[in-house]
């Protein structure tokens, strides 16, 4: 259970990304962020697992208080939650295996990594995901060599590694063509119903986040526009997140 | 809004063209004169005929060497004409020499005539006086320096007869010396020097370059704020690591700094007793760095406090083998260099016995640096034991008491945070002014951390009354008035501390600080000292009064900062005169030149490495925290795959820089070639002086291209 009270973030040059958000995320859930750019979609993910410092408001996550913890603590916390982005970041000259494995460090004992040593279980586990993501073949390349789509099955494996029990993807599909979206949006299915990860997903496109969100929540301006189910976003609901000029186009 | 008829702002604006035109004519008018411009002294026909001879000379670089053999043809000449002339040589086809007319007296001007020579042939002229009575002396043709046989293998010139008393009626003869080329075409002796000292130059920046790789990549992280600016800690757990580092240093120095000495001593006897012994420790030291590959999910006290114990046996294993490495190189050093001794062959006459020398010497070598970093690790292995027992007691005292610190709030964190200050306060400024009191200009380094400290008191208290007042968002009159306050606060610190400590009799004067002592309770102090650390106490506990010990401290951006301005400090001085302060320190040559360049490498290298982590893609570093990676691990995976490319091809333009560098280094004694360039140029010898500069310019240019291919191919 993931429990968001009042959040806020105010930037250092007084923009306010966030304005007193309340959630409440059972285990389990496929929860879609839809709004548009600069509504507050990336900053609300980061603040979760602390990339980015909350202004105010406190983030409950199975009864522990991620805005209270130590540096230490988060960095335990972080190693339960998984996340996807926008530009994959990968680490482009590094093999796709190392990519992977990377995924494990919070694990690791430092002198280890700076040996480059991971654990035999480590290196299988990696194979095994990059096996569930289709690409076990390509684990000897570069990352810069794969495509788009590919890059991000990379980096869906390299969150697997963590064990995560959340998953946060931060606009996952929006550098990809339709066809690779749909690919990578089912694999973040199937890891929501086989594993029962949480996945909070932000998405630009209201058709995707119905096609695979349990719920939608829409923010406009740091604020919650709207928080229910993808079939309850009618024509005004969807005027009223993106504005009255715009026009729904589904990605097919 | 703005209502000048426009032909009054066209007359303003070309007035003011014309005052800003008359202002630069002004300015370059002032840097003409100073610059000692003068378009009379490149006409004077002398200094042209100067620098015509000099440019010749030094664009006929003496490379090749042929003996000479000098072959002398002589004809007769009588004094005074008192008697019958001596008869004209008869023309044949062999070199022969005439003079006409064959008699005269001192003062006439005569013809000399050589015929059938080589052309191209030097010669000079002699004049040889009736044997055994006076040396022959040179006579020269007038008007000229030296004579060559023209193309068509025929000379004449004319010469004066020398007067020589008691000469009447003698027979003289006059020589005529034709310098020919003989034997083989080889380097000359100039050129072999130049190779060896080529060679040395190129060394030179070879090692200077990789001694500085390892320290300025270090560093470069340092002064990479994209990787600084996120590093904060609570300022309590700042403070009792400062507290610890110099307990730590003292135990390193007392405990650490023993046992690696005695283990220089134990491991320098007997090589096979050492190797044996070496095996146990091998041992130890696994189980001690054996910690678990997987860390734990919440570490007990117990597991903190057995981490902790690793980590002290980490220490003391660790300077153990930094002693035994220290001994081991020193004994392994000897029996090379005897080896090569030993085996080095009697000369080096034929190939086989050449590459067996080239070995040998490969060989001795090897011994030598061994021999030379054994020596360096003794010499330095108090300062090896104290940065071991500081760095790990301070991470130690950090980890156990971190839990600690976050669990007191209010005002008992502020009140601890207060006497943490003070304590932190005395120590840093106890080592500021340590260092402050060497030298006149570093004097200031006191008042300038009272005045940084001042300002961050100032920053302190104004983001504990912006808490307070839940104001999030700072406006612009907020943000002048607390720049100004900062100010205010620090130049008052500046000044205290700067009467206090009477800085101002120190800058005058260049004197030192007066080191007048004090008795405290039994243990002598110098009253600098006491003021210093009054000072440091004073803000140090205003600090720690105001930020309690749980606020986060930007230590990233200190050190950032500090390491910025030591990087562009010591990039400013140019290894020139870096140079001359390692030759007064070490002597003239190479080793003086190479710890110059070494110096301003590490500067130069390590802004231009930082630069490169500046521009890197900044997401992986994301992800991975995301991951819950530590600051280490992010770093290893995330940032260094990024900057290995350019910090190859730098590390090549770097190189490449050092060997022009070092052509010069010479100039102020720092060996390699430019110190035989320089001598060259002071003996006026500009063909050899040629020579040299050839070989720069043929270095400098392959090395050019090579850099610059090597780099495109990487990036």
């Amino acid at each position: 259970m993931l429990i968001i009270e009042n959040l806020t973030k105010i930037y250092d040059n007084g923009f306010k990304a966030l304005d007193r958000i309340n959630l409440e995320i059972p285990d389990g859930q496929f929860v879609a962020i839809i709004g548009l750019s600069g509504s507050g979609k990336s900053t609300l993910l980061r603040c979760i697992n602390r990339l980015i410092e909350p202004t105010e408001g406190r983030i409950i996550w199975n009864g522990v208080d991620i805005t209270a913890a130590s540096d230490d603590e988060v960095r335990q916390i972080r190693r339960h939650i998984g996340m996807i982005f926008q530009q994959f970041n990968l680490v482009k000259r590094s093999k796709v295996l190392t990519n992977v494995l990377s995924g494990r460090l919070g694990y690791t004992n430092s002198l280890y990594s700076f040996l480059n040593y991971f654990p035999k279980q480590d290196r299988q586990d990696a194979l095994a995901n990059l096996d569930r993501v289709g690409i076990r073949d390509q684990a000897n390349k570069r990352a810069s060599e794969l495509s788009g789509g590919q890059q991000q099955r990379v980096g869906i494996a390299r969150a697997l590694m963590q064990e995560p029990e959340l998953m946060l993807a931060d606009e996952p599909v929006a550098s990809l063509d339709p066809a690779t979206s749909h690919s990578v949006m089912k694999y973040l299915e199937l890891l929501n119903k086989e594993d029962g990860i949480t996945v909070l997903c932000s998405l630009h496109f209201l058709s995707l986040a119905r096609t695979y969100a349990h719920r939608v929540i829409a923010l406009k301006g740091g604020i919650l526009q709207f928080d229910g189910l993808p079939t309850e976003i009618d024509e005004n609901r969807f005027k009223e997140i993106y504005g009255e000029e715009a026009i729904e186009v589904a990605i097919s | 809004m703005n209502r000048t008829p426009p032909s009054a702002r066209v007359a303003l604006r070309n007035l003011l063209i014309v005052l800003v035109i008359t202002l630069a004519a002004g300015i370059y008018a002032y840097g003409w004169t100073v610059t000692d411009i003068d378009l009379e002294k490149p006409q004077d026909e002398q200094r042209q005929t100067n620098v015509q001879n000099a440019l010749r000379e030094l664009l006929s670089p003496r490379i090749f060497e042929q003996d000479r053999k000098i072959i002398t043809t002589t004809t007769s000449f009588l004094m005074d004409c008192e008697g019958e002339s001596p008869a004209a040589p008869e023309s044949s086809d062999d070199p022969y020499v005439r003079v006409t007319p064959s008699c005269g007296k001192a003062g006439d001007v005569v013809t000399v005539e050589a015929f059938n020579f080589e052309s191209g042939v030097q010669a000079g002229i002699r004049w040889a006086p009736v044997e055994g009575q006076r040396r022959p002396r040179e006579v020269l043709e007038t008007g000229r320096k030296e004579i060559i046989i023209d193309s068509t293998g025929d000379f004449k010139g004319q010469i004066e007869v020398p007067r020589i008393s008691g000469s009447s009626g003698q027979i003289h003869q006059i020589e005529f010396l034709a310098s020919i080329p003989s034997g083989p075409v080889r380097f000359s002796k100039i050129t072999d020097e130049v190779i060896r000292r080529m060679a040395e130059t190129i060394f030179m920046a070879l090692v200077a370059t990789s001694l500085s790789i390892p320290i300025s990549a270090a560093l470069s992280f340092f002064a990479a704020h994209n990787l600084m600016r996120p590093v904060r800690v609570p300022v309590g757990n700042l403070m009792m690591a400062i507290i610890a580092l110099p307990i730590g240093w003292l135990i390193g120095v007392n405990v650490l700094a023993v046992i690696g000495r005695e283990a220089i001593n134990f491991f320098q006897g007997d090589l096979e007793v050492s190797v044996l012994s070496l095996l146990p420790i091998i041992g130890l030291g696994t189980v001690a760095a054996s910690r678990s590959v997987v860390l734990l999910e919440t570490p007990s006290l117990s597991h903190r406090l057995w981490a902790i114990g690793q980590q002290l046996v980490f220490a003391l294993i660790l300077s153990l083998l930094i002693g035994v490495i220290g001994g081991l190189s020193l004994v392994l050093g000897e029996r090379l260099v005897d080896f090569a001794d030993s085996i080095r062959p009697d000369n080096n006459v034929g190939l086989g016995n050449w590459l067996a020398t080239a070995v040998v010497d490969g060989i001795n070598g090897t011994g030598n640096l061994l021999n030379i970093i054994g020596g360096l690790i003794e010499l330095s292995m108090n300062s090896i034991g104290g940065l071991i027992g500081a760095f790990i007691l301070s991470s130690s005292v950090t980890n156990l008491t971190s839990g600690m610190l976050r669990s007191i709030a209010g005002v008992p964190a502020h009140l601890l945070g207060g006497v943490m200050g003070a304590i932190n306060g005395v120590l840093v400024f106890a080592f500021v002014a340590e260092i402050a009191k060497s030298a006149a200009l570093l004097s200031l380094l006191t008042p300038l951390a009272a005045a940084l400290f001042a300002q961050q008191i100032v920053v302190l208290g104004h983001a504990a009354w912006r808490a307070r007042q839940k104001k999030v968002v700072l406006s612009h009159v907020e943000r002048i008035v607390r720049w100004l306050i900062a100010l205010a606060a620090a130049a008052t610190a500046f000044v205290i501390t700067f009467i206090q400590l009477r800085v101002g009799r120190t800058v005058i004067d260049g004197t030192l600080p007066s080191l007048e002592t004090i008795d405290i309770m039994g243990i002598e102090i110098t009253l600098y000292l006491l003021n210093a650390m009054i000072i440091g106490g004073v803000l140090g506990s205003v600090f720690g009064l105001l930020a309690g010990t749980r606020q986060p401290f930007s230590i990233g951006n200190v050190l950032y900062n500090v390491t910025r301005n030591i990087l562009n400090g010591l990039r400013s001085i140019e290894p020139l005169i870096m140079g001359i302060v390692f030759v007064i320190w070490v002597g003239i040559g190479p080793f003086a030149g190479v710890l110059a360049l070494m110096l301003h490498s590490i500067a130069s290298l390590g802004k231009l490495y930082s630069e490169q982590i500046e521009t890197i893609d900044e997401g992986p570093i994301e992800a991975l925290k995301a991951t819950g990676a530590g600051h280490l691990q992010t770093i290893i995976y995330a940032v260094v795959p990024q900057i290995v490319p350019p910090y190859v091809a730098f590390t090549m333009y770097r190189w490449d820089i050092n060997v022009r560098m070092s052509t010069i280094i010479g100039f102020v004694g720092g060996g390699g070639i430019g110190l035989l360039l320089n001598q060259q140029i002071n003996l006026l010898r500009y063909r050899d002086a040629g020579v040299a500069v050839l070989a720069i310019a043929i270095v400098v240019s392959i090395l050019d291209y090579a850099s610059a291919t090597i780099r495109e191919r990487i990036t």
